[in-house]
């Protein structure tokens, strides 16, 4: 699994570490949400690049436990929704819920940067258990 | 309670409820021979970290605040026995050493939301007090 150590898994910690400091910038400077949102879309074709190469490693027959190898990647997905939560709490958000937060923009862009900031850690540790997984 | 950390208790409840679960999933199906009670721990979280996720989602405060009470007992007696009967523990858990394998987020997080839930409880009282009188 060269491609997953070798290009894949430095390409997740790269991606998260610019997420995790865009995240941090938009914590203090809430103008700075749009970049952000660039980086986030970057996350999702990394994480969805990291999904392919694993399912490639499965299929090709790697010396792996499945059930925990498919949960990680299953996992890193499932975080992917997380980032721009902050757009539930939209005022014209497209959810019948009484309920729900309504936020005003900026409030919207603390909530991104700081969902955005635990799924970074949270991305990165994934990552290094698949990293783990494939005998690296 | 404040929006703001409303939504980001949702994102740690809901990332470390799928950490639980995917832990707990493997430990069940795989080895829950080895370690029943850990494993049985370990899921336990699971399930509350997404109970209490979907309540503060929903705004059902009396259900987040009786998980989040819960999960803080649980964290505390988890990592307090993990010390001192370490042999009724032969494998960890999501709560061992008060969730230090998480950076202590699992007995942090209950302290916070626990934090946060009764501060808007009590804005709420105060609010509807002001209007009653």
């Amino acid at each position: 699994m060269s491609a997953y150590t070798g290009v894949v898994y430095p390409a997740v910690l790269v991606v998260c570490a610019v997420l995790a400091l865009a995240a941090l910038i938009t914590l203090t400077f809430t103008r700075a949400h749009r970049a952000l949102t660039w980086v986030v879309t970057v996350t999702y074709l990394v994480v969805a690049a990291q999904a392919l190469v694993v399912i490639a490693g499965l299929i090709g027959g790697a010396d792996v436990g499945i059930v925990i190898t498919v949960g990680y990647l299953i996992a890193t997905l499932a975080l992917l929704p997380l980032l721009g939560i902050g757009r539930l709490g939209h005022p014209d958000a497209d959810d019948p819920d009484p309920n729900r937060p309504i936020l005003a923009p900026d409030q919207i862009a603390r909530v991104d940067a700081g969902a955005a900031l635990i799924v970074a850690i949270a991305l990165v540790a994934a990552a290094w258990r698949l990293t783990v997984i494939f005998g690296a | 309670m404040n929006p703001i950390a409303r939504l980001i208790l949702i994102v740690v409840y809901s990332v470390l409820g799928l950490a639980a679960a995917g832990r707990s999933s493997v430990e069940l199906t795989q080895k829950f021979s080895e370690a029943p009670l850990p494993y049985s721990v370990s899921a336990a979280s699971a399930v509350i970290y997404i109970v209490v996720a979907v309540a503060l989602w929903r705004a059902w405060r009396t259900v987040a605040l009786a998980g989040s009470t819960v999960e803080l007992i649980g964290v505390l007696t988890v990592g307090t026995l993990g010390y001192i009967e370490s042999n009724w523990w032969p494998d960890h858990t999501v709560w061992t050493g008060y969730g230090s394998g998480y950076g202590w987020v699992p007995v942090l997080l209950p302290v916070t939301a626990l934090y946060f839930l009764i501060r808007g409880r009590r804005a709420e009282r105060g609010a509807d007090a002001g209007i009653a009188t």
